[in-house]
């Protein structure tokens, strides 16, 4: 049975670790021998148990399923159909006893049929013979259901067609905007805010955003964790956030005097190349930035370690405006406690940092959200017409003076059984007939 | 966090606890109900069962104000952690239990469910009580509505699971006690014709035996037993985990891996054979485990095992006599088919509520909390795989006709998955659910 073969995949895929949820920086192929010893390692990921439910033995599971439920599905569906739209009401006597329900009653034919039209039962007639029904479209939950899992299918399997379930991420800082790759539209992040529970947790992070087209602003709020934004097809959602060292704030000091010059702001992500001082014929020229400094190892040359500001090392010189003419040179490590070393007239101190916060957004585009919860919606009404409306069939056939009863029900049998024993009287035995197969 | 409500908290714990007692009078009463009226043969006890589900209703409803307290008290619906869910799917069980009682009146299932609901509460308190904040995640009007309808829709299969066990304990009783009836006459006809000097000519035909019939036999029984110990495996670390809670005990490896609250047997990756000393000459720990796996869970995992065990020898050997499901078979009682239809009823109600809560709503929920609505997420898989299990569990019923014991052992079977679904996939494997986690 397929449903089996998918359950006992899926527990394999969750009791070997998957290769997106395993928590280590290493590469597979380098993790899972290690994890699960050389061997085993390889063989799982030969096998593709390590990415069970993107590979290709799953998805043939899973089609095997779809296409099992089409074949099943249409081979019991039409004689079912048949079946109930044209019941074959006159029945032997025998064919009744074998029902779930028998009874003889002392009432006639036309009384029988009276009642069970009061209970709402819907009601053939043909000869000495009645046959009555209610719930049938019971029968048709399944079907329906399956037709609802067959549009689920589709949703899942759609997700691997091109340009239907695409997704991406923007760090965009305070202030700044960010034109979304592949779109016609930007981002601009107002203001990122984040608060704290006592133990430190974040109660709650949120994003001041607009959706900018060519520059004008169409759309300004609020988005948040459970509180995406929809814009032209994506959806945003704040996924996480960042905070680094933004903007530093240098004091320029006249070394013997101890006067401050001028305050510069200096962005420890783009600094501007130079900064004239306002005022005198003194500019502050950037010579070497970098936002993480260290020497390389092989060279000896100063580099950067990393991507993040971690580091920050500013090298500059304090340049006469005119005449371009040194008149120092600075060094200066703007994280920490350690003065610059200089040569000439002035130096540069940090006056402060300020924290630049950046807001993660993952912006997904998925085609088959539609077709998923419109699959799913089928699914449960299915279940619905299958689990909560009972089809119960009765045939009743006039016999030495009063009638005889057969009665069968597809679900609540319980039921059926109080419900003709309202009308009847209670039921005198039962046949051999179980469920049948259709 | 300090909660907004102390008052209401500490309210609900007393009403917990209160509920906890009504639900264990409840099995007191259903047992002597049922075994106290095959014990004294007849009339003694013909009303106890009947005050068992009084005192039912009475625990729900406590249980229904503890809840309610706790919301108030903490200003969440209280199904955020691991505590207030399994505490919360007690509830459920007992609630459906109660639904399916009103259909049916079979007071004897409740001797069977109300232990579920009893053990779960007790579980419950294996984790911490503290009301923790809630995540901007699970801060989603889909928290009370994903979690309350998939726990309802397990309750109901917890009821199916209920009334399965005793289904299969049922039919085991009336064969064993058929076969123990040929088995007199067959003897008294040996014996009156050894008596009259015929020969021993005399045999007794037995009914003929089914494949179903024979599989129970040989297999039935055995798979009967492994349930048992694997309930009192659960059992066992229930009370372990409990025991060694409050008594404080602690065992320190390094920062980065949680303390042990047992002696270690299994020590944590990185730590060295011996270096806590020895218990009954058992160096602790004994064995490390490699790279990758949980140590700490791994112990806990054998030391439950062998509680199980020692308690399934104590009950086997000292109580039961011989095997435990077959001294149980023998003293309960309802109509085999009512049984199974109530089985049936029951997944047939929780199964539409499971697929809407457990994965419908929580697939709704994903989408809008993290953009999608599928993540192949550990607990997400499994609830799948329960799903499945229940669907294979109606297929089989509806299409193929399976009804009785197969179809019976695909209920157990499918609550099993349900409880490693809760429970397993928390300590086992972690993933999206693992704030949900405990130790």
């Amino acid at each position: 049975m397929i449903i089996v073969a998918i359950a006992v995949a899926s527990v394999l895929g969750t009791l070997i670790e998957q290769e997106s949820l395993y928590q280590d920086w290493r590469p597979p192929y380098l993790y899972y021998p290690d994890r699960y010893g050389e061997f085993w390692g390889n063989l799982f990921m030969r096998l593709g148990l390590t990415h069970t439910f993107s590979s290709v033995w799953y998805a043939a599971l899973i089609l095997m399923l779809v296409i099992s439920l089409i074949i099943c599905s249409l081979h019991r569906l039409v004689p079912l159909h048949r079946m109930l739209v044209r019941p074959q009401v006159w029945k032997l006597p025998h064919f009744l006893r074998k029902q779930q329900i028998v009874l003889e009653a002392g009432c006639d034919l036309a009384e029988a049929e009276a009642m069970l039209r009061r209970s709402g039962y819907r009601i053939w007639r043909d000869r000495e013979c009645i046959y009555a029904e209610k719930g049938r479209l019971s029968r048709y939950g399944p079907y329906v259901l399956h037709i609802g899992l067959l549009v689920v299918c589709f949703a899942a399997f759609a997700k691997a067609l091109p340009g239907w379930d695409e997704s991406q991420d923007v760090w965009i800082p305070d202030g700044q905007t960010v034109k979304v790759p592949g779109t016609d539209f930007a981002i601009t992040n107002h203001q990122f805010t984040i608060e704290l529970y006592e133990n430190g947790m974040p109660s709650r992070f949120a994003t001041d955003a607009s959706i900018l087209v060519d520059g004008e602003e169409v759309l300004r709020r609020t988005i948040e964790v459970n509180r995406p934004l929809s814009y032209g097809g994506w959806d945003i959602y704040q996924a996480s956030w960042r905070e680094e060292p933004g903007m530093a704030h240098l004091r320029l000091v006249h070394a013997e005097t101890g006067q401050v010059v001028t305050t510069i702001p200096f962005d420890l992500r783009d600094p501007a190349p130079e900064f004239p001082v306002e005022g005198t014929n003194l500019k502050v020229a950037v010579r070497t930035y970098l936002h993480d400094f260290m020497l390389d190892p092989e060279t000896g040359q100063p580099t950067n370690a990393s991507y993040e500001v971690l580091n920050p090392v500013l090298m500059a010189e304090v340049v006469a405006a005119d005449t371009e003419q040194v008149l120092g040179r600075i060094a200066l490590v703007i994280l920490g406690d350690t003065p610059a070393v200089y040569a000439g007239p002035y130096y540069l101190e940090v006056d402060r940092v300020d924290t630049r916060w950046y807001t993660a957004l993952k912006l997904h585009q998925d085609k088959t959200v539609p077709y998923m919860y419109a699959g799913l919606a089928v699914v449960f009404i299915g279940m619905l017409m299958t689990f909560f409306i009972y089809h119960w069939q009765v045939w009743v056939r006039a016999e030495n003076g009063g009638v005889l009863i057969g009665a069968r029900a597809y679900k609540n049998r319980f039921g059926l059984n109080r419900e003709i024993q309202r009308l009847f009287g209670k039921p005198q035995g039962e046949g051999t007939e179980r469920y049948d197969t259709a | 966090m300090t909660p907004r409500d102390a008052f209401l908290i500490d309210l609900a714990q007393w009403l917990l606890f209160g509920a906890f007692a009504a639900y264990l009078l409840a099995f007191l009463l259903y047992v002597s109900g049922t075994l106290g009226r095959r014990i004294s043969g007849g009339s003694g006890f013909a009303n106890t069962a009947g005050y068992g589900t009084v005192a039912n209703v009475a625990g729900v409803v406590l249980h229904g104000l503890a809840i309610l307290a706790r919301w108030q008290g903490s200003g969440f619906w209280p199904t955020s952690n691991m505590y207030e869910f399994i505490g919360f799917m007690a509830f459920s069980s007992m609630l459906a239990f109660l639904v399916i009682h009103r259909m049916y009146r079979l007071y004897i299932v409740g001797a069977l469910v109300t232990p579920v609901t009893l053990f779960l509460l007790a579980y419950s308190y294996v984790f911490p009580r503290d009301v923790t904040p809630l995540i901007p995640a699970l801060q989603s009007i889909w928290l009370p509505l994903h979690v309350s309808l998939a726990a309802l829709g397990e309750g109901f299969f917890a009821v199916a699971f209920g009334a399965a066990l005793l289904y299969l304990l049922r039919v085991r009783g009336l064969e064993l006690a058929s076969r123990r009836a040929a088995d007199e006459v067959a003897s008294a006809l040996e014996g009156g014709a050894v008596a009259a000097g015929a020969g021993g000519t005399a045999s007794i035909a037995r009914p003929a035996e089914t494949a179903d019939q024979r599989w129970e036999r040989i297999w039935g029984v055995r798979l009967m037993e492994v349930l048992f110990y694997v309930i009192l495996v659960m059992v066992g670390f229930t009370l372990l985990a409990l025991i060694f809670r409050y008594a404080g005990f602690q065992w320190i490896f390094s920062a980065n891996t949680n303390p042990y609250h047992l002696p270690p047997i299994i020590g944590p990756y990185g730590a060295e054979v011996g270096e806590k000393g020895s218990f009954l000459g058992i160096p602790l720990p004994a064995v490390v485990v490699p790279y990758g796996w949980k140590g700490k869970h791994l112990n806990t995992l054998l030391y439950s095992l062998a509680v199980g065990g020692l308690l399934y020898w104590v009950i086997r050997r000292f109580i039961t006599r011989g095997r435990i499901g077959d001294a149980l078979a023998l003293r309960v009682g309802g109509d085999p088919e009512l049984l199974d239809e109530i089985s049936y009823r029951a997944v047939a109600i929780g199964y539409p509520i499971f697929t809407l809560g457990g994965l419908i709503f929580a697939m709704i929920w994903a989408k809008e909390a993290w953009g999608r609505y599928w993540f192949w997420d550990p607990k997400e898989t499994w609830a799948l795989i329960a799903w499945l299990v229940y669907s294979a569990y109606l297929h089989f019923r509806i299409s193929r006709g399976w009804e009785g014991r197969k179809s019976a052992w695909l209920a157990v079977l499918g609550f099993g998955v349900v409880l490693f679904t809760l429970v397993g996939v928390n300590l086992l494997i972690v993933g999206l659910h693992s704030y949900a986690g405990g130790d």
